[in-house]
């Protein structure tokens, strides 16, 4: 033990140079997992450990309408049965228009009003920028307390007055981050009012979209109470919801989410790994001579494989250790680079309970990947040191070595189950792994096939160097696997982010509108469409609108006790805009049913969408009860219909034929489709809303924005992965060089002795790491064309083109990577003096 | 005592087998010092390298000390040479990642002596070496390095040195000082020493000469000295 442990001390002294690369993989595929698994419980931390603040109550009960005398006394009937309520407060909201009071300012945005009465937040607290906690008083006589980034949208200050609805309200106090909020994706700024005040504002009057809920906090566990107000509310459309259920959820989705995220960080080490096992491959391949000695000097070879062992777990642990160093600095990139999209309680540090599983994770991999090179030290005889022998039996797989490898895989296979917190996706990851390398090899096989045709045709570096690609022990396919991997990974994204981009790029759809007006009066239609009209000269289309809820399907009504249809709650138990039309749309096609003509028929008919069709499970011939402010609408489903969202002016999910709608309480929506100056938009929303407060208009532009910076953080995100991707390959890269490097001194020292000049050497170098990249750049850019393709029209059924730029460019760069990187590790061949080498051979 | 009977080697060279030692019969006495002579390809250090348990014989038997050692596993061919053998190459074979010094403890670390650090460095002065035991091989002279690799053969008190031209990648000079070296060792500790060399003036020194020709014994004789 005492000469294992020695010798493991003086190795590492003498070596760890030599194994840099390996505790690098390690580190970069440490880093990866941490600093993944960190940031997304770090993010949990921030917004979903504490459900009962996100939701600032214990007990939800919401509805779209005004909740009934019947529906109250029921909800107040099983409250007073359980007695554990203590505190009670009622919200509502809806997004509504703000814009100054002060008429010299032109500005109009949509806000998210929230009325509110006291005792407010029930959970958690309320501070207002100046750090001041939250105050009703605040809000008395039509005050209101507004997010910050109003002040800059409206561009506003506290104690300036603003207009929303109907209603005046002056502007008090200003907050960071509001009780329950997420710092979510969010169309409009939050803004505060008294529950009072919001009535009289009008904005409830007419609006659909508007949120009513009953709060409670309780002093005992609320299950019971929250299954009693589902029974007793069953058949009504109010959701009931606790905060335990809300953290079942989000606890879930987190995990769910930490999970997914960390198998990409498990890619990351697997791609370190690979390198590990080059290193590994390199590392025994050097020491032969130091084995064969050692064994001469009485050594057996399980004791030496145990010090080369020992070696690799301690650096495998430093790497991993350095990991989480690296781990640290990407957070604190995230913090300095994502910090607005972030909740502001979010925290920066690595966790402890990640740190462990990283390191562990690092040690284990570390293991696996250099157990089965390893392994050759036991095949290495010690007379290699009277007569250096082609050691063909070391590169033989015998049984111990299948035994092994068949170990690393189940060992792998148990990382990623672990990762993934689920054997089936643990196993679908490491099989989807296995493919895509397959896939990707077999390609740089016939690639590689393909360019040795081609060996004797053009100048001697060319040859040379494609001869280079298949010199003994080459790596060529390893470099192509790894490095196209990456490229991969990092062009698919861009080609997404480029044609996500274009899509949302409006100037482009000529059918998205650039402006929306919904809640629009039937009395108002007309003068709108002429004010419309007369400010930039388009007829504005017009459509009906209804808010309806689905209340039963079949007769059956939703059962929210079940944790499948609840976790469905937020699709099937919302309000939806529905309208009635006599014609199918143009970008919309029949899946199955059949269209109805003109004239209303016998019973009510609705075409339903095919998305919904298979979440309710329906088809034609079934039928649908809709809650229309009360009343219910039975409706036979007439067809199932598909929306070409590429072309498209407005979605509805439900469409009735003509004849069952028309009596009930609708407004209507109007879309502009002429592209006019962001100042003429300003311009016609604030005279609209002068003129008619009730309407609400969203302005494409802004959306677009939102959605564009979202999409950005997004792409910026996974690029970061990616290119941890790309780092790992590039660590592949130089680890395989150093294992051939040797081989590429001999070459080098017997083209000089040939006569060969270090510009023809140089000139054979680049050349050959300039078709390595090439090489890789092709396989991992038609590879990303193609997955980037699939994606876009299959996935998020968006419009997908080629884009040349990305196309060439990022075949270019990966090869100008390839060879910087390539004829940098290995340039020293170039000056070493040829007759040691041949010497020494 | 060591004994080889009827030892013969045979290697596959492309798609022939060669055959490098054939029927090869020696019994080497404790203390002698033999050398090994004969032209290359002769078959000696193949004969050596058989000798230390470094490869195993096509045919034939080759005991140490009355131990068969070509029935032996590889661990315990190893213990074997670990207790009793010690070996010069004509490459040297340090370890290059260990410095000197470490590589004259080496072989008392691997059969577990504790406390071997002394016993390092009185070897090191035996070759001459006190101050240079903190340097690595590559920061060595070729005879230095040579003389650590002696002095590393002789860590484990071996009965037997085999030595393959242990002087053939030095200059006259340093190669004398090696040769002297060994002798003078051989001749204080008693060890059996075979030599493997093309030096006719080296070999005259022994007490036998075995010369070697095409894998097979042309001549043993013992020196008139």
């Amino acid at each position: 033990m005492r000469f294992i442990l020695n010798l493991t001390r003086r190795e590492i002294r003498s070596s760890w140079r030599r194994l840099l690369f390996f505790f690098l993989c390690i580190a970069l595929g440490v880093g990866s997992v941490v600093a993944l698994r960190s940031l997304i419980q770090n993010l949990t931390r921030a917004v979903g450990t504490d459900a009962r603040a996100l939701m600032t109550a214990d007990v939800d009960i919401s509805s779209t309408n005004d909740f009934t005398p019947t529906e109250i006394s029921k909800i107040e009937a099983a409250v007073a049965e359980s007695g554990i309520v203590d505190g009670r407060n009622e919200t509502i909201n809806t997004s509504s228009m703000a814009r100054p009071s002060d008429p010299a300012n032109a500005h109009v945005k949509l806000i998210e009003l929230k009325g509110i009465e006291p005792p407010f937040p029930l959970v958690g607290d309320f501070v207002l920028d100046d750090g001041t906690p939250f105050d009703f008083s605040l809000l008395a006589n039509n005050g209101a307390v507004v997010a910050k980034i109003l002040l800059e949208d409206l561009n506003v200050q506290v104690g300036d007055k603003i207009h929303i609805g109907e209603g005046e309200f002056q502007i008090r106090g200003v907050f960071d981050e509001e009780p329950g909020g997420t710092g979510g994706f969010r169309l409009g700024a939050r803004v505060f009012v008294e529950k009072k005040a919001f009535d009289d504002a009008g904005i409830t009057r007419n609006a659909g979209r508007v949120r009513r809920r009953i709060l409670y906090r309780t002093t005992d566990n609320p299950t019971e109470l929250v299954g009693k107000l589902r029974e007793s509310l069953k058949g009504t459309t109010l959701t009931v919801q606790s905060y335990r259920e809300t953290q079942e959820n989000l606890g879930e989705q987190f995990a769910r989410t930490e999970n997914y995220l960390s198998l990409t960080g498990l890619l990351i080490l697997v791609l370190g790994g690979v390198g590990v096992w080059n290193v590994a491959r390199a590392f025994v391949e050097q020491k032969r001579k130091s084995v064969a000695v050692l064994k001469c000097l009485g050594a057996g070879g399980g004791r030496i494989i145990t010090v080369y062992l020992l070696q690799i777990l301690t650096l495998g642990f430093l790497g991993s250790l350095f990991g989480v160093v690296l781990a640290q600095l990407a957070l604190l990139f995230v913090r300095w680079r994502f910090v607005d999209a972030l909740p502001a309680k979010m925290t920066y540090a690595v966790n402890f309970s990640t740190v462990v599983q990283g390191v562990t994770l690092g040690v284990l991999i570390s293991l696996l990947f250099s157990a089965l090179p390893l392994l050759q030290v036991r095949n290495i005889k010690p007379k290699l040191l009277l007569r250096d022998e082609n050691n063909a039996s070391i590169r033989r797989l015998d049984f111990t070595k299948w035994l092994f490898g068949a170990l690393s895989l189940l060992g792998l296979l148990g990382l990623a189950v672990w990762q993934a917190g689920s054997v089936k996706v643990g196993a679908f990851f490491l099989g989807g792994l296995g493919a895509t390398t397959a896939v990707l090899y077999l390609t740089a096989l016939v690639l590689t096939r393909l360019l040795r045709r081609f060996r004797n045709i053009g100048p001697f570096a060319l040859s040379q160097a494609v001869n280079s690609l298949y010199r003994p022990g080459n790596q060529t396919r390893i470099i192509l696997l790894a490095v196209g991997l990456g490229a991969f990974v990092v062009l698919a994204v861009q080609s997404l982010q480029t044609n996500l981009v274009r899509e949302f790029d409006f100037t482009r759809n000529q059918r998205l509108p650039s402006l929306f007006f919904v809640d629009i009066q039937k009395s108002q239609v007309e003068d709108i469409a002429k004010l419309i009209e007369s400010h930039i000269g388009e007829k504005a289309e017009t459509i009906p609108t209804v808010r309806a809820r689905i209340s039963h399907v079949n007769g059956e009504p939703f059962d929210f006790a079940q944790r499948e249809t609840r976790q469905q709650q937020g699709q099937i138990g919302r309000e939806f805009a529905v309208t009635y039309r006599a014609e199918m749309d143009n970008n919309e096609s029949l899946l199955s049913g059949r269209w109805w003509n003109a004239e209303p028929g016998d019973v009510p008919e609705v075409s339903v969408e095919k998305e919904m069709a298979g979440i309710l499970k329906i088809s034609p011939g079934d039928s649908m009860t809709f809650d229309i402010s009360g009343r219910k609408i039975t409706a036979r489903v007439a067809n199932i219909r598909k929306l070409d969202l590429r072309n498209t002016r407005t979605a509805f999910v439900f469409v009735f034929r003509p004849g069952a709608l028309e009596k009930a309480p609708q407004t209507f929506a109007a879309t502009i489709l002429k592209r006019t100056s962001a100042t003429d938009r300003q311009r016609l929303q604030r005279d609209t809303l002068e003129a008619y407060p009730n309407v609400q208009i969203f302005d494409v532009a802004d959306i677009v924005a939102t959605v564009q910076r979202l999409v950005s953080n997004f792409v910026m995100a996974i690029s970061f992965v990616g290119s941890f991707v790309i780092l790992s390959g590039i660590l592949i890269l130089i680890g395989s060089i150093a294992l051939t490097k040797s081989q590429r001194i001999y070459e080098n020292a017997i083209l000089k002795t040939l006569g060969a000049k270090r510009l023809t050497l140089t000139a054979i170098l680049f050349a050959e790491y300039g078709l390595l990249g090439l090489l890789s750049g092709l396989i991992g850019d038609g590879f990303a064309t193609i997955l980037s393709y699939v994606v876009s029209r299959y996935v998020l059924n968006i419009n997908w083109e080629f884009d040349p730029l990305l196309g060439v460019g990022g075949i270019l760069v990966t090869a100008l990577i390839v060879m910087i990187v390539g004829a940098a590790a290995s340039f020293d061949v170039l000056f070493r003096k040829p007759l040691s080498t041949l010497r020494s051979q | 005592m060591i004994q080889l009977i009827g030892v013969t080697k045979t290697v596959r060279s492309g798609t022939e087998d060669l055959t490098i030692l054939s029927d090869v019969s020696i019994e080497i006495p404790e203390g002698q010092f033999v050398a090994l002579t004969g032209a290359s390809g002769s078959g000696k250090s193949t004969l050596l390298g058989l000798i230390a348990g470094l490869d195993a014989p096509s045919s034939g038997r080759i005991s140490i000390d009355g131990d068969d050692i070509t029935a032996m596993s590889e661990d315990g061919l190893a213990e074997i040479r670990s207790a009793k053998i010690g070996f010069v190459f004509q490459s040297f074979h340090l370890i290059p990642s260990l410095t000197a010094f470490e590589n004259v403890l080496i072989p008392m670390e691997i059969r577990g002596i504790r406390d071997a650090g002394d016993r390092a460095a009185e070897l090191l002065r035996d070759v001459d070496l006190t101050d240079r035991g903190h340097h690595y091989p590559a920061e060595l002279s070729g005879g230095e390095q040579q003389r650590v690799a002696i002095a590393r053969a002789f860590a484990n008190h071996p009965k037997i040195l085999l030595a393959d031209e242990p002087t053939g990648n030095l200059d006259s000079k340093n190669g004398q000082h090696i040769f002297e070296l060994m002798t003078g060792l051989h001749n204080q500790r008693a060890v059996t020493l075979v030599l493997v060399t093309h030096d006719h003036a080296l070999a005259a020194e022994a007490q036998r000469q075995v010369i070697l020709k095409d894998g097979r014994v042309e001549s043993d004789v013992m020196s008139d000295g």
